[in-house]
């Protein structure tokens, strides 16, 4: 297939999301908007099947498709310009994959909502911005999709706009984000005050060479990774800015499988994957990144223990993840961030999805407490459910266990070794602490709805706004005084190939994503072919410097990325290094395949077979779950000591304005009155009078000019 | 006739017959067509004018001409244009149709005189953008507070009068020193040539040869006048107050245009005039910028009243726009970004006012207390709603974006004895608050549970209707605009490079000369001059006047 197709790529959601916009005018035309928004998905996707042989073998400067001239000022240049490397290739397949997949599931899940429509219009919209975000070629394009997909989310958050606590979600994950952003907006600036260009491929190339030289770090180089870490953290959810995510769960449920699981909070990962290069220039920017991730892995997954609330617990197993794949980048895997990211999309949009088949079959409940045993009223949701809880809990050969293991692994041996860190070795200790409490919240969630004695209290179908007269789904669900399983189509089915993908794509697809990564700008050992002098044309093409054994490349290049800083490649290259690497990922498999099960087991045993025991022994550390359930009182924490005192500010300055700025003028206004005033006796009428102040007038001004002239 | 001359007095002469006895005018919608087919063609003479406008030129004055006044004092009406004042120009022909097509319901009593004064306030405008004399641009600068004076004071809310006078006094009395400052120059250049003149291109060379105590002097002057109008934070306290009082239409006037004034008139006359004072007291200027963009933005937030927390937004984004013009950087994003956002933020903020607006003819309240969850009940009002909000807060893909990052960029990038990094990252936290205020009143008024205030229709129903088709065709143009500019604003961004670089070329050289001698004082080495490879540095004599006393600091 002809490469240019690929430009369309972002295009087409554009155009569905207008068509659906048209579609909200008239209550008719509603039902079009899904199977329009589906397309608009499934075609780029097409067209990244068809492209991707292409795409893959691009080299050089065809590697940037350039549509328009956007912003140009001086030497400021910025165009419409996609990037397509096999990295851009691996995110398309994801975005527009597992979207279809999802709004495929959606068109049955919204069947009959008022905001139809609306909901697909945003669905589309949400797509155009993600996948400019994973093609732009530079970081204002990036930072446009980066922005549009907040919106999207803050639009799909606060679909159901009725709920105050919608609003105020969705209000809360803009601003937050923003928070990112302005980080993020300022490294731009950094950026381009340092490489002369915003674009990533050149960006990229130029932190190449400067690694490659092994030059000393700049101020600039220290400071723009966390400038853009922010926006990363924002985006995706770490510490200190992961508390939008939990509340963004009041959006509707594909929005959180689609949005706040699959796609948009992997921006961050994908952002700093894409820029590792940039990112390794600095020597503390990746073991910050990396600390960030592994300690929000373990405190999000700590929460998750004690929710109740089915979407809150797979909410915080999202942060939690997502730390992981943070945890990755920072010790410099790149292949198992962008791996368990891939992974990832496919379980924890397994599981909300079936979370939301569980939420529309009980008519919106979601509490903990008010289900069990319902498997037999729902046997395909549940094993579908069971597939998803695997993957998560990093069960052996599923997907997350491959990518998981991948990347603490990674982290451990960067801590190990001769030149090992004790920071990464202690973060590989707590991923591993992490796996297992996300082993046993997992299938605490599990074995609480699906196994034990049947019983269920039906919500009051919040979120789903009754319809006018044209009702349609009245019938399917909702009013139903029982639970009952989702049609096959539109909605089973794709949770099937979900299920699929969580099971297996760890197995199938782990080298296919290895041979990616290498070839993109996120491989971190690749070191540039540039001749001494690169005053030359920077050269594009990409050497790379295998792990296993290619000492010749390392001695004979110059100085590989690993001699930079110490945090980077301790000790790449020899026979011993990679033996030993070999020697922890088949450690690390077998201790994280243990730790899986005895989570699972420990979780079978307190949510299924003992559940009183398990309730006891909760309310005995009642401190602790009363913690933990308020989220460490985080957010209390953020309205005390930011936004309450913010407004306070407000109105103090509202009144200052008010009343001295204003008060203020009001007098100076009346200045000339008052002077008028002061000098009316002046104007007496008598000739003598102005007589004398003309010629004291005369005289002063003479006295000036003989002052200013001589 | 020359053309631009035509342009800017068709509306004056269009607008006196509505001040005859004639019967038809007694009729309100035929008054309004009138006043619509005016501005329109006034719109159509602009297209004309926009056409034989040379793109490959945009640097220099075109279709100049000009009309002798009083030869002996070298008073003139001298006009042209250059790409700012094209796009200026097309902003106030393209937003007065807008307003007047918005207006028809909104406006009931003395409809021939409100129609006027709009009119003729078109007029004034279009005369200060294209005026090349500085007379001109001053009587025209001054002119424009009468219609607007009137359009608050006789058709605003309760407080108008309030809020009149304190229109009128704060401008009026900024502009005073402003004219003085002008004279002043005026003033020199006589002295150096035995010749009066105010034109503008003379008058700036004879700027150049200013002491920088001198040019500090004109510069403060200057300010005095713009600055209140812009409005820079802390002489920005009418503008609230005129937003809210005036009717929808004088809003979106004074947001949509007159506030450009301000920043118009630091950028044709500040900046080439005192470039040594400008790069002297960027750093006080920038300070006042950021502080403004923060303070108000904190006071949008505490707002109850739907249009004061626009109007004060409009105080927090034309912070940005001034920081733009002061950054001086090498590449000149901060001022044209300045330039774009005088643009943007017309549209955007003229739209949002004409929004309230429309819900205002509705409830006769704009009180946020009183009403939410609009978006049930009034979608599409809600949709336009929030899409020009998303446009003021900067999203990308909408024209306020590229103002406000191409401003920030420029204050990152400016010269370290201008403005910097640490300007544009406190300004930059402006575009969380900007978030925070405007999605907090979208959040309370379109999204919420559903609350309507009683409505109060034309026809004594009580029945909340959606826009009309009228309504709908006002809003559609400037959403238009907003996703046209947002999306291709390539070929504007270039044509505004040749001129804006003209402006900001003195003021970059005093930056860059002050540079090099601050450098060689710190370094204890010989004085070195010119050695940038960037840019010539030109010796103009001012220069040298000024280099000496930097190097003192």
């Amino acid at each position: 297939m002809n490469i240019e197709l690929i430009k369309l790529i972002p295009w087409i959601p554009l155009l569905g999301a207008v068509l659906c916009g048209i579609c909200c005018m008239k209550p008719a035309w509603r039902k079009a908007a899904g199977p329009i928004s589906v397309l608009s998905i499934f075609i780029p996707f097409l067209i990244t099947c068809g492209v991707y042989s292409a795409a893959s073998s691009l080299v050089g400067d065809d590697k940037v498709q350039t549509v328009y001239q956007w912003i140009g000022v001086g030497q400021f240049q910025v165009n419409m310009a996609y990037f397509v490397d096999p990295l851009t290739m691996v995110m398309l397949f994801v975005v527009t994959g597992i979207g279809s997949l999802i709004a495929t599931y959606a068109m049955g899940y919204m069947k009959g909502e008022r905001g139809y429509a609306r909901f697909f219009m945003g669905v589309s919209l949400f797509i155009f911005a993600m996948t400019t975000l994973v093609m732009a070629d530079n970081l204002v394009l990036l930072y446009l999709g980066w922005e549009g997909v907040g919106l999207c989310s803050y639009l799909l958050i606060g679909y159901y706009y009725e709920k105050p606590e919608a609003v105020a979600a969705a209000k809360k994950a803009f601003i937050v984000n923003r928070i990112g952003d302005l980080g993020f907006a300022l490294g731009i600036f950094l950026t381009y005050m340092t490489y002369d260009s915003v674009s990533l491929s050149e960006v990229t190339t130029q932190a190449k060479i400067a690694l490659a030289n092994g030059i000393d770090p700049t101020s600039a180089d220290l400071w723009i990774p966390f400038l853009l870490m922010l926006g990363a953290f924002g985006k995706s959810a770490q510490i200190p800015l992961y508390v939008w995510l939990p509340d963004a769960m009041a959006g509707p449920t594909p929005v959180s499988a689609l949005v706040h699981a699959a796609t948009m909070v992997t921006a961050g990962v994908y952002m700093i994957a894409r820029l590792i290069p940039v990112f390794q220039l600095s020597p503390y920017a990746l073991p910050t990144v990396a600390t960030i991730g592994g300690v929000t892995a373990l405190f999000a997954g700590t929460i998750a223990l004690c929710q109740y609330d089915l979407k809150k617990v797979f909410a915080y197993s999202t942060v939690s993840q997502l730390g992981y794949m943070f945890l990755g980048v920072g010790a410099l895997s790149t292949f198992g961030g962008i791996f368990h990211l891939f992974t990832h999309a496919f379980f924890k949009a397994l599981l909300f999805l079936t979370a939301g088949s569980v939420m529309h079959a009980l008519a919106g409940q979601l509490d903990l407490r008010a289900m069990s045993g319902l498997r037999k009223k729902m046997p395909v949701t549940c094993w579908l459910m069971f597939a998803g809880c695997l993957a998560l809990a990093g069960f052996p050969f599923t997907a997350g266990f491959f990518s998981k293991d991948t990347i603490l692994a990674e982290a451990m041996v960067r801590g190990t070794g001769e030149h090992g860190s004790t920071l990464f070795f202690w973060l590989a200790l707590m991923g591993l602490l992490t796996a297992f409490l996300t082993a046993f919240y997992t299938f605490r969630l599990w074995f609480r709805v699906f196994m034990g004695p049947e019983h269920f209290e039906m919500g009051d179908d919040h979120g789903h706004a009754p319809e006018g007269d044209d009702d349609a789904h009245g019938d399917d669900h909702g009013h139903a005084h029982e639970p009952h399983e989702m049609p096959w189509w539109p909605m089973n089915i794709p949770l099937a190939i979900l299920a699929a993908g969580a099971l297996f794509a760890g197995l199938f697809f782990g080298g296919w994503m290895d041979h990616n990564i290498e070839h993109s700008t996120a491989n971190p050992t690749a070191v540039l072919n540039v001749q001494a002098d690169t005053q030359t044309a920077p050269a594009y093409d990409i050497i790379t410097v295998s792990s296993q054994a290619d000492t010749h490349a390392t001695d004979t290049h110059a100085p590989a990325v690993s001699d930079h800083a110490d945090t980077t490649q301790a000790g790449h290259g020899t026979d011993h290094e990679a033996h030993r690497a070999h020697g922890i990922h088949v450690m690390m498999m077998w201790v994280s395949s243990f730790i899986a099960i005895f989570g699972i087991a420990l979780a079978g045993y307190f949510h299924w077979q003992n559940r009183p025991l398990t309730d006891k022994i909760a309310a005995k550390f009642g401190m602790v779950v009363e913690v933990l359930y308020n989220k460490y009182y985080v957010d209390e924490f953020y309205d005390l000591t930011i936004v309450k005192p913010l407004r306070g500010l407000g109105h103090l300055f509202y009144l200052f304005d008010q009343f001295v700025i204003n008060g203020l003028v009001m007098t100076v206004g009346h200045l000339p009155r008052l002077a008028g005033w002061a000098v009316r006796p002046t104007q007496s009428g008598k000739i003598q009078g102005y007589g004398l102040g003309m010629v004291l007038g005369v005289a002063i001004a003479a006295l000036l000019v003989f002052k200013w002239a001589f | 006739m020359d053309l631009l001359l035509l342009l800017t007095l068709f509306p004056l002469l269009s607008a006196l017959p509505l001040m005859l006895p004639i019967k038809a005018f007694n009729c309100r919608k035929t008054v309004w067509s009138y006043a619509l087919l005016s501005t329109l063609v006034t719109f159509v003479f602009s297209l004309i004018v926009a056409f034989k406008f040379d793109f490959a030129a945009t640097g220099t004055m075109q279709l100049a001409g000009s009309l002798s006044w009083v030869d002996a004092f070298g008073l003139s009406f001298g006009f042209g244009i250059d790409s700012i004042s094209l796009w200026l120009v097309m902003l106030t022909t393209f937003l007065m149709p807008i307003i007047i097509l918005g207006s028809l319901s909104a406006v009931k009593m003395r409809v021939r005189e409100f129609y006027f004064w709009m009119i003729v306030l078109e007029t004034f405008m279009l005369g200060t953008f294209v005026a090349t004399d500085i007379i001109f641009f001053y009587v025209c600068f001054e002119l424009t507070l009468v219609p607007l004076y009137i359009l608050i004071g006789v058709f605003g809310s309760d407080n108008r009068l309030r809020a009149a006078k304190i229109f009128f006094l704060y401008t009026f009395s900024g502009s005073m020193l402003t004219f003085a400052g002008v004279m002043y120059v005026a003033f020199v250049n006589s002295v150096n040539t035995g010749v009066w003149s105010f034109d503008i291109q003379t008058l700036y060379l004879a700027a150049a040869g200013m002491s920088l105590a001198e040019q500090s002097w004109v510069l403060g002057a200057l300010l005095a006048g713009f600055a209140v109008k812009v409005p820079l934070f802390p002489v920005h306290t009418w503008l609230p107050l005129a937003h809210t009082e005036a009717p929808t239409a004088g809003s979106v006037i004074l947001a949509g245009v007159l506030l450009k004034l301000g920043t118009y008139g630091l950028l044709r006359f500040a900046l080439p005039m005192c470039p040594a004072a400008v790069v002297e007291y960027a750093w006080l200027i920038g300070i006042f910028a950021v502080l403004g963009v923060l303070v108000t933005a904190l006071i949008c937030w505490v707002q109850t009243d739907v249009k004061k927390l626009i109007a004060y937004s409009s105080v927090s984004h034309l912070g940005f726009c001034v920081l733009g013009l002061f950054a001086l950087d090498i590449d000149d994003a901060g001022a044209v970004g300045a330039v774009m956002y005088m643009i943007n933020h017309g549209l955007s903020t003229g739209a949002l006012f004409l929004c309230i607006g429309m819900i205002y003819e509705r409830f006769h309240t704009r009180d946020m207390a009183k009403m939410s969850g609009l978006g049930r009940v009034i979608p599409v009002w809600a949709s336009f709603t929030v899409f020009f909000v998303l446009a003021s807060v900067g999203l990308p893909g909408l024209n306020g974006f590229i103002g406000e990052f191409l401003t920030l960029i420029g204050a990152f990038l400016s010269p370290s004895n201008v403005l910097g990094v640490e300007y544009a990252a406190f300004a930059g936290v402006g575009m969380i608050l900007a978030a925070i205020y405007l999605l907090y009143m979208v959040g309370k008024v379109i999204f919420g549970p559903l609350l309507v205030p009683d409505v109060h229709n034309d026809d004594g129903s009580h029945e909340l209707n959606d826009l009309n088709p009228r309504e709908i065709f006002t809003l559609l143009p400037l959403a238009a605009a907003c996703l046209i500019l947002g999306m291709l604003p390539h070929g504007m961004l270039a044509s505004l490079e040749a001129p804006v670089g003209r402006l900001t070329a003195s003021a970059k050289d005093a930056a860059e000369l002050d540079t090099v001698f601050v450098e060689a004082d710190t370094q204890g080495t010989p004085l070195r001059l010119a050695v940038d490879d960037h840019a010539s540095v030109s010796l103009h004599a001012p220069l040298i006047k000024t280099a000496p006393r930097a190097a003192e600091r």
